[in-house]
């Protein structure tokens, strides 16, 4: 019967199906407005009488923002490698060396492993080297170091807090429901209210902390006329937001260790850093390591928090490659803003599919 | 040492473990209660410097919820009602899709051949280029393209490629949460200004269900791959659909998974700013937008921007605890397991 | 505040039975639906709605007021109109933006409606908006409903205890500033602070520095310009007057509060009329805000002075700087050379051109309703709807200003420096070239925002200045650019 064979050919067509809404939906609304995106990063809009025009430039914008007008802008301002930046760059070197040396002798070398490497360690190299030479005394940091500052310390920062938390919270104490509920709260807070809000906190003169200030002699300091600071108050809202997330995923990963396993190891009488080391942390690294990896990629497109809280300033202190790129499209230098935008996305992808490869996967296989 | 039972904490443990956690409750309240009473304050009483208690600080003013809910009555009620629509929508949506792929990621073996998808590209681009240079109307243009495509695939069928795996599909599905929205922005507000969507809600929901349903699937994957197969197994010799399989017997197994999913995706739905102002104007604002619009030319209204900040968190608030057992197993834990 | 807007209330009402009493019977725009785009208020929204919600009354239109934030408003507003959306029949926005919109026809010519309107009162409004601010290419596209440009308020009662004069030249602003710096202005037994303008970056801060350069750089009259050569597009921002004008700048800073790099001008306006400033450097607004009893502490102790000026401008040929004399300082007063600085121009109501007919007849009597002096010269004597006076009666006639609270001394000074100002020959016109947002909103704004936090010396920001602006010119078409110029500042 007709409406049998319909069956049977929904059944023998059933996966196609039921991917196809996801790949028609990303086709459309992801991979073909990238490909505009990356034609619109090559060239220049104009108004015209007839109304505007795009007229092919080729890698002008690419070329203005490594090596023209907007180098400041977006790489910075270079100067001499200081302390901060040869310790900086030492390690960089050092754990790229220690990279390639554990995957010439994993014995498991491929034609894409290689050409994978062969992209990504030169680039962080490079990335090293300008945060490096931008971050010295009279040097400025671009929007991409900056960037780049946020994803490292950022999450480092939620990293550490939300174990540490995780970890508090998964012994035995009461309430644990409680400090979980309230601990989520955070999530729930639209970013740009969050940034409104810790406006008004660090404000030194009407902020609830305003007395305090004072009282350290800080009343006439600005934190946002300082870059370091400014930046510091930006990672602050945004580790606030982010540490329920690594907190509720760890505290999940703390709560089911194999429990029959740790009771074995108490009854041998192994110490609590044996413990750790052989039971809590195999079970709990390839946890880390994803939720690590899931704060990274949204770490990367951060823009509601240096928006409003300082606009991007003191000059171009806090600005993020989104809000670069979005400031570019609100003064309709379209090809500019779509410029920056592929930068940030070759970056983050970069850096993004590495930790994935270095870090997460090794884990998780570890673990099995 | 004395014997002690296991996580059983010695006294001083006990006072620092239970200081760290009541410290951090401080950080986590007190933003949000000096938002809270700000929303009762008086523009010259946040003017004039903090003032921490009501009644005893300050008298607090229904200044600002009257201009909120009254002055602006409807101009407040709207963009609350569209964000309420287009998040639980667009998160019905993401679930939807983004299970099914999952399910079908977890269950079926997919070997899509490299040079379909290289004929694919290559159709996209030449669409793009045409598009670009000639005056070609966008709806011969896509048509076209897709037909060479199918042309070009079937007469390629035989031709011999190396095939990708699962692991490549969901890799890519996931991979599009590192898409800044940033850089599909103009784009995706052209195309919805070529369909005459622009300024509706449909627009923001379908932008919003593609841009969470990669994190539907990586959460929902290994939630669905954990489950063991032999039920199902036993359901297909019974002769049951797929279908009927996976709407009967595997969704209701995964509602843990499915709740906190869904409210993480309802969060970011809620929440989300960039692309709500690239697409809306008038008819399709959200709530974040008429937050960052409380920053007026002369100077941040802190005070109808803490009744906004209040109302907007209330009902996630809600929400989270009639949901927070769920979050509470670990549902998240096991995709993010692996 | 309550009671000025309740007499507002009640004129309104007087004028709307009136108005309903002439027309009762037709309603012209029954049906037709109106929406205008403006920025978040209360400033110009609140006006918006209200005298909406009355064109509604009378007229039967349906208005609907859309608001975004301000540094939303260019793109939304023309990407909206360029791509054939047209969700925005009209809009309220900056005359600057006009020759973006106009040159792609976006805009609906009101040369027209205008001649025909007598009601607008067109002669009333001061010639410098009429003739300059409505205009591109000597057609009308815009209609005035606020007066805007650059002002110096100062505490009268601080220049009396500290035997001050008000500001005369920039040397005399920092003199007073650093007298002031450090007094307890208002009262609190706190000190206060010598000057406070709004710095803050991608806001409206980017006007400021313009109304310093201004004195150093504009003499002859508004057709010399203030921004570039009219003989070959050169920014004048490379020059010994643009440099003292950047040092000036920043040593404002100086006598300012700590985190002045992040003040807008709500903040900068809330601090001088909570008494903590004795001098500021701000739009029309101030004169209004401070008489607010309810939210001012400073009523009736606020003068206002046309913008200081200086006794040296720069000569062109030679790049130098010459005393003020009677050729090189034509328009100097008592030796001193002003050049008001009409920063922003004014909002102004524009009307989509692709929009139907009768929603263009609409939309452009709005405008002119909310223009019309019986409306307008109400609406510009309460500081919270954002509009400034622009109009000849509403500085010739002290009633509106007295009965909104004004003294007559407080009135008289602030009329007086609005009146000096429009008056000016020398009066200096906001950047009105295609793409001037991108000279000035990302260039300018960016550069000066690095030169106040140290990361470009005096050198260093003129010659980014100068180099971004000539990156722009080159991509627009150095041609274009400088054929626009001149015909906006009439140099042609």
């Amino acid at each position: 019967m007709a409406s049998e064979r319909l069956d049977d050919w929904l059944d023998r067509n059933a996966g196609r199906l039921f991917i196809l809404p996801a790949v028609l939906l990303i086709l459309a609304f992801s991979l073909f407005p990238l490909i505009i995106s990356g034609w619109l990063a090559l060239s220049r809009f104009r108004i015209t009488r007839e109304g505007f025009e795009l007229r092919f430039a080729g890698l002008a914008n690419f070329d203005k923002l490594l090596d023209g007008s907007q180098q400041f802008h977006f790489l910075g301002t270079f100067t001499r490698i200081g302390l901060t930046g040869s310790v900086l760059l030492i390690g960089t070197a050092a754990l790229l060396a220690w990279g390639v040396l554990v995957y010439a002798r994993s014995g498991r070398v491929s034609a894409l492993g290689i050409a994978g490497r062969l992209i990504a360690f030169p680039l962080f190299g490079a990335l090293a080297l300008m945060f490096a030479t931008t971050v010295g005394e009279g040097g400025q940091l671009g929007s991409l170091s900056t960037t780049l500052f946020y994803v490292v310390v950022g999450v480092s920062l939620q990293f550490a807090i939300g174990t540490a938390l995780a970890f508090t919270c998964a012994q035995r104490i009461r309430g644990r429901a409680f400090f979980r509920v309230v601990f989520f709260v955070p999530l729930m807070v639209t970013p740009v209210g969050i940034a409104y809000t810790f406006r008004m906190l660090a404000d030194m003169s009407v902020g609830p902390f305003a007395p305090l200030w004072q009282g350290l002699g800080l009343g006439e300091f600005s934190w946002a006329a300082d870059a370091w600071t400014a930046r510091l108050v930006v990672v602050a809202g945004d580790s606030w937001q982010w540490i329920p997330f690594i907190f509720i995923v760890m505290l999940a990963a703390f709560e089911s260790q194999p429990t029959d396993e740790l009771e074995a190891a108490e009854l041998d009488g192994a110490g609590a850093w044996r413990i750790f080391r052989d039971i809590t942390w195999p079970s709990v690294a390839p946890v880390a390591a994803t939720v690590v990896l899931i704060r990274i990629i949204e770490a990367f497109k951060i823009v509601d928090l240096p928006n409003v809280l300082t606009n991007g300033g003191p000059g171009i202190a806090t600005e993020s490659l989104t809000l670069h790129a979005f400031i570019e499209w609100r003064a309709l230098n379209l090809g500019g803003s779509a410029a920056v935008a592929y930068l940030l996305l070759f970056v983050s992808t970069i850096a993004c599919v590495s930790f994935f490869q270095f870090v997460v996967r090794p884990m998780r296989e570890a673990r099995s | 040492m004395r014997e002690r039972r296991l996580g059983e904490m010695s006294p001083l443990a006990k006072v620092l473990v239970y200081s760290v956690l009541i410290g951090w409750s401080l950080v986590v309240l007190f933003p949000l209660y000096w938002v809270l009473i700000t929303s009762f304050k008086l523009p010259g009483q946040v003017g004039d410097g903090p003032d921490y208690l009501p009644f005893l600080d300050f008298m607090p003013s229904l200044h600002a919820w009257r201009y909120i809910f009254v002055d602006l009555g409807a101009d407040t009620f709207r963009p609350y009602w569209n964000s309420v629509v287009i998040a639980s929508v667009s998160t019905v949506l993401a679930m939807l899709v983004g299970s099914c792929a999952a399910y079908a990621l977890a269950r079926l073996h997919f070997r899509p051949r490299l040079i379909s998808i290289g004929l694919f590209l290559l159709a996209l681009a030449l669409v793009v280029t045409a598009m670009a240079t000639t005056a070609v109307p966008w709806q011969l243009a896509v048509t076209a393209g897709l037909a060479i495509f199918a042309l070009a695939v079937r007469a390629l069928r035989r031709a011999p490629s190396p095939r990708l795996g699962n692991g490549d599909i969901l890799f890519w599905i996931i991979s599009q949460r590192i898409l800044p929205p940033v850089v599909a922005a103009l784009p995706i507000y052209i195309m919805f200004q070529q369909l005459g969507l622009l300024d509706t809600r449909t627009a923001i929901i379908l932008t919003y269900t593609t841009v969470n349903m990669p994190i539907v699937v990586w959460l929902m994957y290994d939630f669905f791959v954990s489950i063991p197969v032999d039920i199902e197994e036993s359901a297909t010799l019974d002769g049951a659909s797929k279908l009927r399989i996976f709407l009967e017997m595997v969704l209701p197994l995964a509602k843990p998974g499915l709740a906190a999913t869904s409210l993480l995706v309802l969060i970011l739905s809620w929440n989300e700013y960039l692309l709500a102002l690239f697409l809306s104007t008038a008819d399709a604002q959200t709530i974040p937008l008429l937050v960052a619009a409380q920053n007026a030319t002369r100077g941040p209204q802190w005070w109808y921007m803490s009744v906004l900040i209040v109302i907007m968190i209330l009902p996630v608030v809600a929400l989270t605890l009639l949901l927070q057992k769920f979050i509470a197993k670990g549902l998240l834990l096991g995709a993010v397991k692996g | 505040m309550a009671r000025t807007l309740g007499t507002l209330a009640a004129a309104t009402a007087l004028a709307l039975l009136t108005a309903g009493a002439a027309s009762a019977q037709d309603k012209p725009y029954e049906g037709v639906t109106l929406n205008v785009m403006t920025f978040t208020g209360p400033q110009i929204a609140e006006p918006l709605q209200r005298r909406g919600a009355e064109f509604s009354e009378a007229t039967g239109a349906q208005v609907n007021v859309v608001t975004v934030p301000f540094s939303d408003l260019y793109q939304k507003v023309l990407t909206d109109w360029i791509t054939g959306t047209d969700s925005v029949d009209a809009a309220i926005i900056a005359p600057q933006w006009a020759v973006d919109y106009v040159t792609p026809g976006l805009l609906e010519n009101l040369s027209a409606r205008v001649e025909a309107d007598t009601e607008l009162q067109a002669d009333d409004i001061a010639p410098f908006f009429r003739d300059f601010s409505q205009k591109v290419d000597g057609e009308t596209y815009l209609i005035t409903v606020d007066g805007d440009f650059h002002m110096v308020y100062y505490r009268t009662d601080t220049a009396e205890e500290l035997g001050l004069e008000p500001p005369r030249t920039w040397e005399d602003y920092l003199a007073f500033a650093a007298a002031a710096d450090g007094q307890d202005l208002n009262g609190d037994g706190e000190p206060d602070y010598g000057s406070c303008i709004a710095k803050k970056r991608n806001a409206q801060s980017y006007w400021m520095i313009t109304s310093i350069a201004a004195s150093f750089l504009q003499s002859q009259g508004t057709s010399q310009g203030a921004f570039f050569s009219t003989e070959d597009m050169a920014p004048l921002t490379d020059n010994p007057g643009f440099a003292e004008a950047l040092r000036i700048y920043k040593e404002t800073g100086d006598y300012a509060p700590a985190d002045e790099i992040n003040l807008d001008v709500g903040d900068t306006r809330s601090l001088f009329t909570s008494g903590r400033c004795a001098l500021t450097l701000d739009w029309g607004d101030i004169g209004t805000l401070a008489i607010d009893p309810q939210n001012s502490q400073v009523v009736d102790k606020v003068g206002a002075v046309i913008l200081p000026g200086s006794t040296e401008v720069l000569d062109r040929d030679s790049g130098e700087m010459v005393a003020c004399d009677a050729d090189t300082c034509p328009h100097a007063i008592d030796g001193v050379n002003h050049a008001p600085f009409a920063a922003f121009g004014g909002w102004s109501g524009a009307v989509n051109s692709a929009a139907d007919p009768d929603v263009k007849d609409a939309a452009y009597d709005l405008f002119s309703y909310m223009s019309q002096p019986a409306q307008s010269n109400a609406d510009v004597t309460v500081g919270a709807t954002g509009f400034n006076p622009y109009r000849t009666s509403q500085f010739e006639s002290m009633e509106a200003w007295t009965s909104a609270g004004m003294s007559e001394q407080a009135a008289d000074a602030y009329l007086g420096a609005i009146q000096d100002s429009l008056n000016s020959p020398n009066m200096v016109l906001d950047l009105r070239i295609p793409q001037n947002q991108r000279y000035q909103q990302i260039v300018l704004d960016t550069t000066i925002a690095r030169f106040l936090a140290d990361e470009l010396d005096v050198d260093g920001a003129m010659e980014a200045i100068t180099e971004g602006w000539n990156e722009v010119t080159e991509e627009v078409g150095e041609d274009e650019q400088l054929e626009a110029y001149r015909s906006t500042i009439g140099a042609n």
